[in-house]
């Protein structure tokens, strides 16, 4: 699904140029669950950043679907984006002026999907996040954990191919970051692949592969569990 | 996605609702004011619309040369000019005289005092009266017939119908029969009148009015359809030159488009009018809207910080920048819209008090197009404008750099809401300028030595009733009350210009020098009561016979003369010898900016149009008031009391200064407020982002004093930018301003420093207020919910 080969991305002061990434290559397939670890400054959110299409690469080859999507303008890229990738954030990111209900049925919008089926679908995946009774409560009225879920909510309701989750559990307490585990293991069972940057060994472990880095480099790569293909 | 958009812009205007008042009040104030101006706009150039084919109907003043000067005069046409240039021109289709008298009205026991004209025929159709009752072709039939307004008929008759047939009494001596009743002319009308009679009422045995010797009545003119008005002008311009065989006197037309706000003549050319005071006013409502919308870009781009985060999110969810851009626009609307209605509420609370303070009747009809678009635009135009910036900004932020928290305040953004506020005070401070500038002008005016006394001095009409002839009574009842000290009469309005003439001739004058001189005839008294001074020489005597060939004249005319003992010298006035009796101090009449042309007085009581009376000093004038009142009374019985004091007639004069005065002083106030407002809204939000930087300051060991300072230093520093920016545009655009008075104050120093000095404080009163909040907040607080 993902094929990224000599991935380079620079920040650029007016004095000092920072590599973010340095040549980076890797491949993830449908339907796997790839944890992404290292040290602060590794590049890991860059790397993320980029997956998302939220950013472009310097250089290398970015191969998604089948499609280099390397050097796609603004425009090309979000359209990607609101099809193919749902975002699950450190600090949930709701939008605080919308209600749940509205926070989740939002990505709906944006894609053109008909009123009468946005309600069915944001329905379903309230339901399925046990949060359908908060439905009308706006996010400063919910608890971190239940905030986590409204955003997972959101980020799976366009089902998309692809979920990109940044230290999803790095604003909750251990018990509420087991359930977003959880709900990310369902969801990767029921074929969505998963990229998850975390700095826990703890979350790592909930994933087919780990990928450490280092100064924007693949240091290691381990396999924790057997991974199937469905193709 | 739409209804998504007024969602979260109506909440966000709920959850920040100190802010959401300061853009909607600002920007309420901003639209009710322009509101208001267009009201007045629409008025002005309104003006003499119930003229059918205005563009076609024309005055026809007449260019005078003087000393190589052309000067344009109204009603001073001569007598055969109208039906000469129907005969010899063309397109000239209608032609009439009108000639402006006043009088009392009688029907019955009732009475009236009415203003109006006699006329010729035509005029009924260049005005387009129209006819209430009574048949427009008849109307002029007969020499005693006459057409009086709507107003009149419904102070004798109970229905308009009712007046057709009956006779009315002119001053109680001729008597003319009502043939029609016509409809009340508009307010904003050019020239009004309560009634029309045929034109020989008033030439009739007046050999003077059959040549072209007098120039003595308005002429108006309608052109066919088509006509080439410059082609025609000419053709008008040529025809008293050659009746006359004098090349320095002609007649102009002058379009009914101009009548109004094009009235200014310079040297024989129209050179503006009451347009540049539209065209001033308008402008000044579109500044006051931006400085509305100011606020609005202001605090919406310096609350961007709140907002980054949902534009981030709104992006990775796949929304585009245009759709942002539209979000956040949608936003402005919605905003410039509550405060449409709010500034529908002022208007309507507001006109009333407009109204008085223009000295109009306007009214607002929200449910005409024509009030209603200009609203609906005016708001949309505020919405997109005050938009726009935050909308192309927030929609900018980069969805990475917000989502991870990494974006700072863009410097760029800092910098243009300086600039705004920079250009908000700065407009502010030449409003403030420009208000003392018009106050000190306007006073400077009022407060000229005018070589008289219009304090106390009564005015009444003389020419109709018995006054002239009963004045040596009148006189003598008054003065010998104790409660006036003079009274006395004279031939035209004190404050106006009159009857003038360059036919006067004395020795030593160069004989091409075509200089105008102005004729008063007077009663003895009329210096006294006039509290003018007698600089040489002696006044009139009590006798009419014995001053038949003598005069007094003014210091300016002695001055023309070229010799140091003017008195005893004889002058030559059409070929009659008159001697110079005294002199005069110079008086100011007619333009109160300029200078008065020089000035004869004759002793003749005959002529008067205007008595005056001087009150005695001391005595509540009331009384005196009383006392005359019941004296006209029995010396001009049936003629209404009327009179005004000539300071108050004086003050009228300065109608045009007088409002200039009154809205800048509006706008200025208005300016403040609304840049107060968004000051106040930048300075609750730059205490609100630098709490944590007071809270460590404060326990690091900083004084309230010092977190006061440190906040509103920046704020000053801008004001005191605006200050410098603001003070030579203001001054270049008064210096202007003032060019057109002849009599003006020098712009002093003092008032830019007091106008500055106004601004600081206010701005600083403003940002205190938050400045002191945030330092006397408890650091612990800020510090821990960081």
């Amino acid at each position: 699904m993902i094929t990224i080969t000599d991935l380079e991305k620079y920040y650029a002061t007016e004095e000092v140029r920072t590599i973010a990434l340095n040549k980076l290559s890797f491949k993830v397939n449908e339907g796997e669950f790839v944890a992404i670890m290292g040290p602060s400054g590794c590049g890991k959110s860059t790397l993320l950043n980029i997956l998302g299409l939220l950013d472009d690469p310097d250089g290398g080859s970015f191969v998604f679907n089948g499609i280099e999507v390397a050097g796609f303008n603004e425009r090309k890229r979000a359209d990607l984006r609101k099809h193919n990738i749902g975002f699950v954030f450190q600090s949930f990111n709701l939008i605080d002026e919308l209600t749940v209900l509205e926070n989740v049925e939002l990505p709906l919008i944006y894609t053109g999907v008909k009123p009468a089926e946005r309600k069915a679908r944001v329905d379903a995946v309230l339901e399925k996040m046990q949060i359908m009774h908060r439905r009308k409560h706006f996010p400063q009225q919910l608890s971190g954990g239940q905030q986590q879920r409204v955003a997972v909510a959101r980020a799976v309701v366009n089902n998309p191919k692809l979920i990109l989750a940044d230290e999803p559990t790095g604003n909750l307490d251990s018990s509420n970051g087991n359930e977003v585990m959880d709900l990310l293991t369902e969801l990767n069972e029921a074929g969505t692949t998963i990229i998850m940057v975390t700095h826990s060994e703890h979350d790592a472990k909930y994933s087919h592969r780990i990928i450490r880095m280092l100064d924007g480099q693949k240091v290691t790569e381990n396999v924790l569990s057997e991974y199937v293909s469905s193709k | 996605m739409i209804r998504n958009y007024f969602k979260i812009a109506w909440r966000n205007l709920w959850k920040n609702k100190g802010y959401s008042f300061i853009n909607i009040f600002g920007l309420a104030i901003g639209i009710t004011c322009a509101s208001l101006i267009l009201l007045w706009v629409e008025d002005e150039v309104n003006f003499d619309q119930a003229i059918p084919d205005k563009e076609l109907v024309f005055a026809v003043p007449t260019n005078q040369k003087y000393d190589g000067e052309w000067r344009t005069f109204f009603q001073a046409t001569p007598g055969p000019l109208a039906a000469v240039l129907k005969a010899e021109i063309p397109e000239i289709t209608k032609s009439a005289r009108k000639r402006d008298i006043g009088y009392l009205f009688n029907v019955g026991e009732k009475s009236v005092n009415s203003a109006g004209s006699f006329a010729d025929k035509d005029l009924i159709d260049i005005f387009g009266l129209n006819f209430i009752a009574g048949n427009p072709k008849d109307a002029f039939k007969e020499k005693k017939s006459v057409i009086i307004t709507q107003k009149i008929a419904s102070i004798f008759f109970d229905k308009s119908d009712d007046a057709i047939g009956k006779n009315i009494q002119f001053d109680k001596k001729e008597t003319f029969v009502i043939t029609a009743v016509v409809k009340d002319f508009p307010e904003n009308t050019s020239f009004t009148f309560d009634w029309l009679a045929p034109f020989e009422n008033f030439t009739d045995g007046k050999e003077w009015t059959q040549g072209y010797g007098a120039n003595f009545t308005d002429t108006f003119v309608k052109l066919a359809a088509g006509s080439d008005v410059e082609k025609v002008n000419e053709k008008v311009k040529a025809i008293l030159p050659a009746k006359t065989g004098d090349a320095e006197t002609e007649a102009i037309l002058f379009s009914a488009n101009d009548w109004h706000l094009r009235s200014k003549f310079e040297n024989g050319k129209i050179d503006g009018g009451r347009i540049e005071y539209v065209r001033l006013f308008s402008f000044i409502a579109l500044i006051i809207l931006i400085i509305a919308c100011i606020n609005f870009m202001n605090l919406s781009t310096a609350r961007s910080e709140k907002r980054a985060n949902e534009v981030g999110m709104r992006k990775a969810l796949g929304s585009g920048r245009k759709q942002l851009i539209f979000q956040f626009l949608t936003e402005a609307v919605l905003t410039a819209f509550i405060s449409g209605i709010v500034s529908l509420l002022l208007l309507i609370a507001l006109i009333p008090q407009f109204n008085l303070l223009i000295d109009k009747n306007l009214s607002l009809a929200i449910t005409a197009p024509i009030h209603f678009l200009p609203i609906v635009i005016i708001t949309l135009f505020c919405g997109i404008i005050s938009g726009l910036y935050p909308a192309f900004y927030l929609s900018s932020f980069k969805p990475i750099e917000v989502l991870k928290g990494s974006r700072r305040q863009s410097g760029s953004a800092s910098f243009t809401r300086k600039t705004l506020v920079v250009i908000q005070f700065s407009i502010s401070i030449i409003f403030i300028i420009s208000t003392l500038l018009v106050y000190q002008q306007v006073q400077h005016i009022k407060n000229r030595n005018l070589g008289m006394v219009k304090e106390n001095l009564i005015e009444m009409p003389a020419a109709n009733g018995d006054i002239i002839k009963n004045f040596k009574s009148i006189e003598q009842e008054l003065t010998s009350s104790g409660l006036v000290e003079s009274v006395a009469l004279m031939n035209s309005q004190i404050l106006s210009g009159g009857n003038n003439t360059s036919g006067i001739d004395w020795q030593g004058k160069t004989t091409d020098a075509d200089i105008l001189i102005s004729i008063r005839t007077v009663t003895p008294q009329f210096f006294n009561t006039a509290g003018m001074v007698l600089k040489e020489g002696k006044g009139f005597t009590s006798s009419e016979a014995v001053d038949s060939t003598k005069v007094l004249i003014s210091e300016s005319f002695a001055k023309l003369m070229a010799t140091d003992n003017v008195v005893g010298n004889t002058i030559d006035y059409n070929g009659q010898l008159l001697t110079i009796n005294g002199v005069v101090k110079d008086f100011l009449y007619g333009d109160m900016y300029g200078t008065s042309d020089p000035v004869m007085f004759y002793h003749q009581a005959e002529e008067a149009d205007y008595m005056y009376i001087k009150p005695a000093v001391g005595v509540e004038i009331n009384k005196t008031l009383a006392a005359i009142e019941s004296v006209l009374k029995t010396q001009n019985p049936g003629f209404p009391f009327e009179y005004r004091f000539v300071d108050e007639a004086f003050n009228e004069r300065f109608k045009s200064e007088q409002l200039v005065e009154n809205l800048s002083q509006i706008f200025a106030v208005l300016a403040i407020i609304i840049s107060c407002l968004g000051l106040f809204g930048l300075s609750a939000f730059t205490a609100e982002q630098r709490r944590k930087e007071i809270g460590v300051r404060k326990v690091l060991g900083s004084s309230v004093l010092g977190i006061v300072k440190l906040l509103s230093k920046d704020f000053l520093v801008l004001v005191l930018l605006s200050i410098l920016i603001s003070v030579p545009i203001s001054w270049y655009v008064m210096q202007n301003w003032l060019q057109g008075f002849a009599y003006r104050i020098d712009i002093k120093l003092w008032v830019f420093a007091i106008a500055g000095f106004s601004a600081v404080l206010i701005a600083l009163i403003t940002v205190s207020f938050q400045a002191i909040k945030a330092a006397i907040a408890n650091p612990v607080k800020s510090l821990r919910t960081e």
